[in-house]
């Protein structure tokens, strides 16, 4: 405590002049290190912004962080700013402060430290208390979620805001923004997902025609490919008809020929397969298209082999081809995973176990 | 424990044709990890403290230099970050949250002071539990981050693991909970953060770690998520995450314990990934980066050990795969 009580003496003293000097004369400012670093954290200009001459926090008093004194491991040395930001934010939350003001202390901390998910879950609490319009809230948050791509706090207080607001207006177009800028985000699909649950989006014809567009741009977007499996089968009830599981094999298909060595369509097909209980040799002419244990030379897919391996398992007469397509596997189109290859092969001599 | 970045950068000095592990230099980099705070990063990477102090003291462990940080240091550090409802925050003056609660008991663990914790915190032990219980959904039987309700299979499995390592897994809904996992498995063999979400590595990890303590792995498509496991392997020898995603050393480890788990890793190159791995570090000052040319921190640096310490790489330390 002594340590902190001194280190905040001490900045009150020699800091502010120099703080004061520096707001007066922005043009003559010259990039400090300091400065440069603060962008590092916001990854914009700006001036940093302090509390302590502020009239508006006048009444308040900032709580040192209680670090336990000098520990070895814990002793935290903050930048100026973002601690004398926190300093107010645990003053405000020991009396329970549920304000404008804070509502904007917090903005201005998550612009420094997106990941701080406390300041998040008290930012949550004002805007419940306060009533703030969820639009706005949701208006601010855009530019802050395309700053901040892989942030699990932002995607959490945004899911806990739309679920309140219940609407997902301009939720697509969000969406669109951040996918332009990381086609596979995590975050951002789950969150199209919960959409489409919540608000029951399945059938929507926007939200298929959407990840047709997505794989349309990157046929091996898996994520895209996840998603339309979502829609069809995976957040439904029992399973798809005839005509959307043909639909389906079509569409993916013509998808494979685009790029017949790409695992999501092949993962995905076999998925609508399964779902709609057709047997995997529904594909059999389809796979020999890219594959011909015959013509081992001229083989444009290993999925198309692996597939085959297993049509050709399933016919007793077959078995060697099989084999066949394993060993080229094995030894020729996919060799880091041999070991795996060579274990299917020996799954052919066994005596076939009811499945 | 520090999670800023750098200084070095892996893989960028002229690497000796006999690939090694620079043992030393990872002790040292790790054990320098806490000098480092008048750097910006190391603020910033606050809410991480105390998983970072697990992986640094993992990775040290490891290493056969389970001694290298100071134990009472570490021990005051870990209660001072633990709250009365039983959680832990990632450092003094943060909300309690599943992560780090799960991160204080493997540390406890690892230090082997559960007797201290109830020394100083009487009914520590039963405490905890009552914190991690209390964040289970008794309708879905998945697990909660914290009080605020955000659910992910990260935290299911994080829940099983603190729980049996502190004995108290009668504290929650096992069946439940395994049956909320097997609800995540999806139509390519893997596993995502909740029923539908895409396969991921890092939950496949998560979802057969939790089946695993539970004794339930019958549940799963062995033989398929293996193969999906092993389509993971890149030319260069490296672990992507997701299919036509690029490689990463913390990979390593989220694809290969699973596969240990699943009594699969033969069906990787382990030859090839042990030379991706030792790519990675920094000859001189110690660290492994996510792939070669990057930035080292303690992340990628424990990942990168426990995965070359799964593929038996001589010398270090045998890890858990669960």
């Amino acid at each position: 405590m002594a340590f902190n009580f001194i280190r905040a003496w001490l900045r009150t003293i020699f800091l502010s002049p120099y703080r004061l000097l520096r707001a007066l004369l922005p043009k003559y400012t010259t990039p400090s290190r300091y400065f440069e670093e603060t962008q590092v954290a916001s990854k914009s200009s700006r001036m940093p912004k302090f509390y302590h001459d502020d009239e508006a926090w006048a009444d308040m008093a900032p709580l040192p962080q209680d670090d336990g004194g000098l520990h070895p491991l814990a002793a935290i040395a903050y930048s100026d700013e973002y601690s004398e930001a926190m300093g107010y934010l645990r003053a405000a939350m020991a009396q329970n402060e549920f304000s404008e003001r804070v509502l904007g202390l917090t903005e201005h901390i998550i612009s420094m430290n997106p990941a701080h998910y406390t300041v998040w879950l008290y930012r949550a609490k004002i805007i419940a208390e306060i009533g703030r319009p969820l639009q706005d809230e949701i208006a601010w948050l855009n530019p802050t979620a395309l700053k901040h791509l892989k942030n699990y706090q932002i995607w959490h207080h945004r899911h806990t805001m739309i679920d309140a607001l219940g609407s997902p207006d301009g939720e697509p177009e969000f969406i669109s923004a951040m996918v332009e800028l990381d086609s596979k985000n995590y975050h951002v699909w789950s969150y199209r997902q919960w959409l489409v649950k919540r608000f029951d989006l399945f059938d929507k014809p926007e939200e298929l025609a959407w990840t047709h567009g997505m794989i349309e741009e990157d046929v091996r977007n898996n994520s895209a490919w996840n998603h339309r499996y979502y829609l069809v089968v995976g957040g439904r009830e029992g399973k798809p008809s005839a005509d959307i599981a043909n639909r389906e094999i079509e569409y993916t298909k013509a998808a494979i020929r685009k790029a017949p060595q790409n695992q999501s369509p092949w993962n995905y097909i076999l998925g609508i397969l399964r779902a709609a209980e057709l047997p995997k040799s529904t594909l059999k002419d389809f796979a020999t298209e890219f594959a011909d244990v015959q013509n081992p030379d001229h083989v444009h897919s290993s999925h198309a082999l692996d597939l085959l391996a297993d049509i050709y398992a399933e016919e007793e007469s077959s078995k060697e081809k099989a084999a066949k397509a394993l060993e080229l596997l094995a030894t020729k189109y996919d060799p880091i995973r041999a070991n795996y290859w060579n274990f299917r092969k020996g799954l052919l001599d066994q005596p076939k176990v009811a499945a | 424990m520090s999670l800023v970045s750098g200084p070095g950068r892996g893989g960028m000095a002229g690497m000796p044709v006999e690939m090694q592990l620079f043992v030393d230099k990872h002790v040292s980099y790790i054990q320098s990890l806490d000098t480092r705070k008048d750097e910006l990063e190391y603020w910033l990477t606050e809410h991480l403290r105390l998983n970072g102090l697990y992986w640094g003291l993992t990775a040290l462990h490891l290493l056969g230099h389970a001694h290298a940080l100071p134990r009472t240091g570490i021990l005051d550090f870990v209660l001072s970050c633990l709250h009365e409802s039983g959680g832990f925050g990632a450092a003094p003056g943060h909300d309690a949250h599943m992560l780090y609660t799960v991160s204080g008991v493997q540390i406890l663990a690892t230090l082997d002071a559960f007797g201290e914790l109830e020394e100083r915190v009487p009914g520590g032990r039963q405490k905890i539990g009552k914190f991690i219980a209390g964040l289970q959904d008794p309708e879905t039987g998945t697990f909660a981050g914290d009080e605020w309700g955000e659910q992910d299979t990260r935290f299911l499995y994080g829940a099983l693991n603190a729980l049996s390592l502190m004995g108290l897994l009668e504290l929650v809904d096992v069946e439940k909970a395994v049956q909320h996992v097997h609800s995540c498995a999806n139509f390519d063999g893997g596993y995502g953060t909740s029923p539908g979400a895409e396969s991921h590595s890092g939950q496949v990890f998560t979802c057969v770690g939790a089946l695993t303590i539970a004794g339930r792995l019958d549940l799963v498509n062995q033989e398929k998520l293996g193969a999906w496991l092993s389509e993971r392997q890149l030319k260069n020898g490296g672990l992507n995450g997701r299919p036509e995603k690029k490689e990463d050393v913390c990979y390593s480890w989220w694809v290969m314990s699973s596969m240990a788990m699943l009594g699969k890793l033969h069906w990787i190159d382990g030859d090839r990934l042990t030379r991706f791995i030792l790519q990675c570090q920094d000859p001189e000052l110690g660290g492994l980066a996510d792939r070669p040319g990057d930035m080292v921190d303690v992340f990628h640096t424990v990942f990168g050990i426990a995965g070359l310490s799964l593929l038996k790489y001589p010398g270090l330390e045998e890890v858990d795969p669960v």
